[in-house]
C-alpha cells in the first residue's frame, strides 16, 4: 500500500532531519521497553518492601538511620538505609516498589492502549470516513452529523462519562515472557483496560473519519474510478481497491499524531484514578503526589517518561508531514 | 447584512440539531448505564417497596420514549432535573461552578494568545535564529507535556521548594474581588485571586499556547513568501505596516479557527487541572458525580459544554468571515 515514491521520501527526510531521527529513536525505545518489559525492569514492579522505602535515585543522597524493630518476636535495633543506591536507579516509592520497574511497566499500558485505541480508532473511522465521502448525498449528511455530535464533546470529559457508563472492564492476560519461562519474579499477567481503549478510540475515530471522507471524496471522481464502475466493480470493491489505497497516507500520518494525544488522555485517566491498572504512568504521578516535598522524584520520573515518548511520537509525526505533506490539520485533546 | 442574516440562521439550525444530539446521548448514557438512582438514594437497609416508591418517584417506571421526552421538554426549559446526591437542582450547582471554570479557561486562553502570536511572529521574522529554535523546543516540549505533570512540577518547584505560590484552592472569584476592590478599596481580594490562578492558567494554557506558537509561525512563514508581500516590499511599504496589515491578518484564519475549537478543549483539560489544584469548578464537580454515579448533574454539565462549543464555533466561523474576505458566509 505505501508506494516506493513514499518510501524514498522518508528516507530522503529522515537523512536530512537529524531531529526526527532523535523523535524515531524515542519512540522505537518506548516500544522495546514497552515489549520486553519483564527483562528490562530490575525487580518486580508490584514487589514491596517498607523497609527501603522513599528510597530517593542513585546520586540523590538520602540518610542512614538506626531504628528499633520488632523482628522474630524480639526488639532489635536496625540501620535503616536510606541512600540512593544502584539496585534502585530511580529510586523507590512510598511501599518500597522500584520506581524503574514501575516506569518501564508503566511503558507497556500506554503504548498497549495507545496502540490498540488507535487500531480500533482506525479500522472505524476509516470505514465511516471512505463511505460517507464516497457515497454522498443523504449518507454522508447522516455520518458527519454525527461526528459533529462527537466533536462538541471535550474528549476527556466523553471518555469519563463512558467509564461512568460501561464501569472499568479490564482483562488480564498472560504475559508470554513470564509464562513461557524466559523470565520469572515478575507479574505473570499483563492488564488491558478495555473500558478506556474503547471510550478513548470513541473519540479519536471522528477525526480520523473527517480526514478520510475528504480523502475519498477527492479520489471518487478520478478516471481510474469511474473507469472500475464503468466495467462494473462493485463500490465496496472500489473502495478498498482503489479509493482506500490512495487516501491511506494522510490518514496514517494523522494517526501518528493522534497516538500523541491517545497517549495523553490515557495518562490523564489514570491520574483520575480510571486506569484499570495500578502499572501505568498516570497513575504513579498521582500517588507521588502526596509525597511532593518529601520524594520529589515519585511524580516527576513517569512525567519524564510521558513527555519523551510524547515528544518522539509528535517528531515523528513532524518527519511524516514534511516528507509526505498531505495537508492536514492537527486535531486536538 | 443579510447574508449575515442567512449565515446565523442556518448555522443556528444545524446547532440546534448538534445541541440535540448532545442531549440525546446523554439521556443514552443514563439509560444505559447499569446503577440504579433509586438504589442509590434509598438507605441501605430500604424494603424493595420503598425502592420501588423512589424510582415511581424519579418517573423512572414510564416507558423510555416517555423518559426521554420529559427530559428534552426540561432542558429546553432550564430544567436539568435534580441531582441523586444532594436533591439540588442541577442547574443551581453547575452555575455554582461554572465561574471558577471561565476564569481559568478564559485566563488560559488569554496566557496562550499573548505569548504565542508575538512569539510566533517573532519566530518566523528570525527564522533559523538561536531564538526561533529555542521557541521551536519550547513549543515541542509544551505539546508534549501532560498539563497535570506541568501542574505537578510547578507546584514542586516554585511551591514547595520556593514557597511562592499558593498550592490550591480558590478562596475567592473574580465578581467578590473586583467587589472588595471597588467597595471597599481592597487589593486582598484580587492579590489572592490573582496568585491562585498563576499556576493553574499556566498548567492549562501551555498545551494551547505551543500549539498556537506553531500555527502562527508557519502561517506568518507561508504568508511571507508570497508574491504580493513581496511587491508591497518592493513598493516600499514600511515593514512593521507590511507585517500586521498584511501578513498577520492572513494568517491568521487558522489560528482564529483553532482557538475556537480549542475552547472545548479547554475546558476538558481543566478537568484534569482542577482536580491538581483542588480547584472548585466544572470539572471538579464532574468527578464527584462520576464517582457517586450521579448522573443528572454529569449530563447537566456535558450538555452545556456541549451547547457553548457549537455557540462558539458559530462565532468562530462569524470572526473569520469578517477577517479574511475570501472566508464565505454562505
Amino acid at each position: 500500500m505505501i508506494s516506493d515514491r513514499t518510501r524514498t521520501s522518508l528516507k530522503k527526510e529522515l537523512r536530512s532531519n537529524a531531529v526526527a531521527t532523535i523523535g524515531v529513536i524515542l519512540l522505537l525505545s518506548m516500544i522495546v521497553m514497552a515489549l520486553f518489559a519483564p527483562m528490562l525492569a530490575p525487580h518486580d514492579p508490584t514487589d514491596q518492601d517498607s523497609s527501603r522505602n522513599h528510597q530517593p535515585p542513585v546520586f540523590f543522597g538520602g540518610e542512614e538511620e538506626e531504628t528499633t524493630r520488632m523482628i522474630d518476636g524480639e526488639i532489635r535495633t536496625v540501620t535503616e538505609s536510606n541512600v540512593g543506591s544502584m539496585t534502585h536507579p530511580l529510586g523507590t516509592d512510598s511501599n518500597g516498589r522500584d520506581v524503574l520497574s514501575r516506569t518501564i511497566y508503566g511503558a507497556r499500558t500506554s503504548i498497549l492502549v495507545a496502540f490498540s485505541a488507535m487500531l480500533v480508532s482506525l479500522v472505524v473511522g476509516t470505514t465511516v470516513g471512505m463511505v460517507s465521502g464516497y457515497y454522498g448525498g443523504n449518507t454522508d449528511t447522516v455520518l458527519m452529523r454525527f461526528v459533529d455530535i462527537v466533536l462538541a464533546f471535550p474528549a476527556l470529559l466523553i471518555t469519563l462519562a463512558m467509564i461512568g457508563v460501561f464501569g472499568s472492564v479490564n482483562v488480564d492476560i498472560p504475559d508470554p515472557l513470564v509464562v513461557s519461562g524466559l523470565v520469572s519474579g515478575r507479574p505473570t499477567h499483563l492488564t488491558v483496560p478495555i473500558t478506556i481503549t474503547l471510550a478513548i478510540s470513541s473519540v479519536i475515530w471522528v477525526w480520523i473519519a473527517r480526514v478520510a471522507r475528504g480523502e475519498a471524496i477527492a479520489a471518487k471522481n478520478e478516471e481510474y474510478v469511474i473507469a472500475a464502475r464503468t466495467m462494473g466493480m462493485s463500490n465496496w470493491k472500489i473502495i478498498w481497491k482503489h479509493v482506500l489505497p490512495n487516501s491511506i497516507t494522510p490518514i496514517l500520518v494523522l494517526a501518528t499524531i493522534q497516538v500523541a494525544s491517545i497517549i495523553i488522555i490515557e495518562s490523564s485517566l489514570s491520574f483520575l484514578g480510571f486506569s484499570g491498572t495500578n502499572l501505568s504512568w498516570g497513575y504513579d504521578i498521582a500517588a507521588g503526589r502526596d509525597y511532593l516535598g518529601t520524594s520529589w522524584w515519585l511524580s516527576t520520573v513517569p512525567g519524564l517518561f510521558i513527555v519523551v515518548t510524547v515528544v518522539g511520537i509528535n517528531l515523528l509525526g513532524d518527519l511524516l508531514r514534511d516528507a509526505l505533506d498531505p495537508g492536514i490539520q492537527r486535531g486536538g485533546l | 447584512m443579510k447574508e449575515v442574516l442567512t449565515f446565523l440562521a442556518r448555522r443556528s439550525i444545524q446547532g440546534i440539531f448538534v445541541v440535540w444530539g448532545v442531549i440525546t446521548t446523554v439521556f443514552l448514557f443514563r439509560v444505559i448505564s447499569p446503577t440504579n438512582p433509586a438504589q442509590l438514594m434509598a438507605p441501605d437497609d430500604a424494603s424493595p417497596e420503598l425502592v420501588r416508591q423512589i424510582e415511581e418517584d424519579l418517573g423512572l417506571t414510564e416507558p423510555i420514549f416517555v423518559q426521554y421526552v420529559n427530559y428534552v421538554i426540561g432542558v429546553v426549559q432550564g430544567d436539568l432535573g435534580f441531582s441523586y446526591m444532594t436533591n439540588t437542582p442541577v442547574l443551581r450547582r453547575i452555575l455554582h461552578a461554572l465561574p471558577g471554570t471561565l476564569e481559568l479557561a478564559v485566563a488560559a486562553l488569554l496566557f496562550a494568545v499573548i505569548v504565542s502570536i508575538p512569539l510566533g511572529i517573532f519566530s518566523a521574522m528570525y527564522r533559523g535564529t538561536k531564538i526561533d529554535s529555542t521557541s521551536n523546543l519550547v513549543s515541542l516540549g509544551g505539546v508534549s507535556t501532560p498539563n497535570f505533570w506541568l501542574a505537578i512540577m510547578m507546584v514542586l518547584f516554585i511551591s514547595v521548594q520556593f514557597g511562592l505560590l499558593p498550592t490550591s484552592g480558590r478562596p475567592i472569584g473574580l465578581g467578590e474581588a473586583t467587589g472588595l476592590l471597588v467597595f471597599q478599596g481592597d487589593f486582598g481580594g484580587l492579590s489572592s485571586w490573582v496568585a491562585h490562578m498563576i499556576l493553574p492558567t499556566i498548567a492549562l494554557g501551555t498545551y494551547f499556547m505551543a500549539l498556537l506558537f506553531r500555527l502562527t509561525r508557519n502561517g506568518v512563514l507561508e504568508e511571507m513568501g508570497k508574491e504580493y508581500i513581496l511587491a508591497a516590499r518592493g513598493k516600499g511599504l514600511p515593514e512593521p505596516l507590511l507585517m500586521y496589515r498584511y501578513v498577520l491578518r492572513n494568517s491568521l484564519t487558522p489560528v482564529v479557527t483553532v482557538t475556537g475549537l480549542q475552547l472545548g478543549g479547554l475546558i476538558g483539560g481543566s478537568v484534569v487541572v482542577e482536580s491538581v489544584f483542588a480547584w472548585p469548578g466544572l470539572g471538579t464537580l464532574f468527578i464527584r458525580s462520576l464517582n457517586v454515579s450521579d448522573w443528572p448533574m454529569m449530563q447537566g454539565i456535558l450538555i452545556l459544554v456541549g451547547a457553548g462549543y457549537v455557540l462558539t464555533n458559530i462565532a468562530v466561523d462569524f470572526v473569520n468571515a469578517k477577517l479574511n474576505p475570501q472566508v464565505d458566509l454562505a
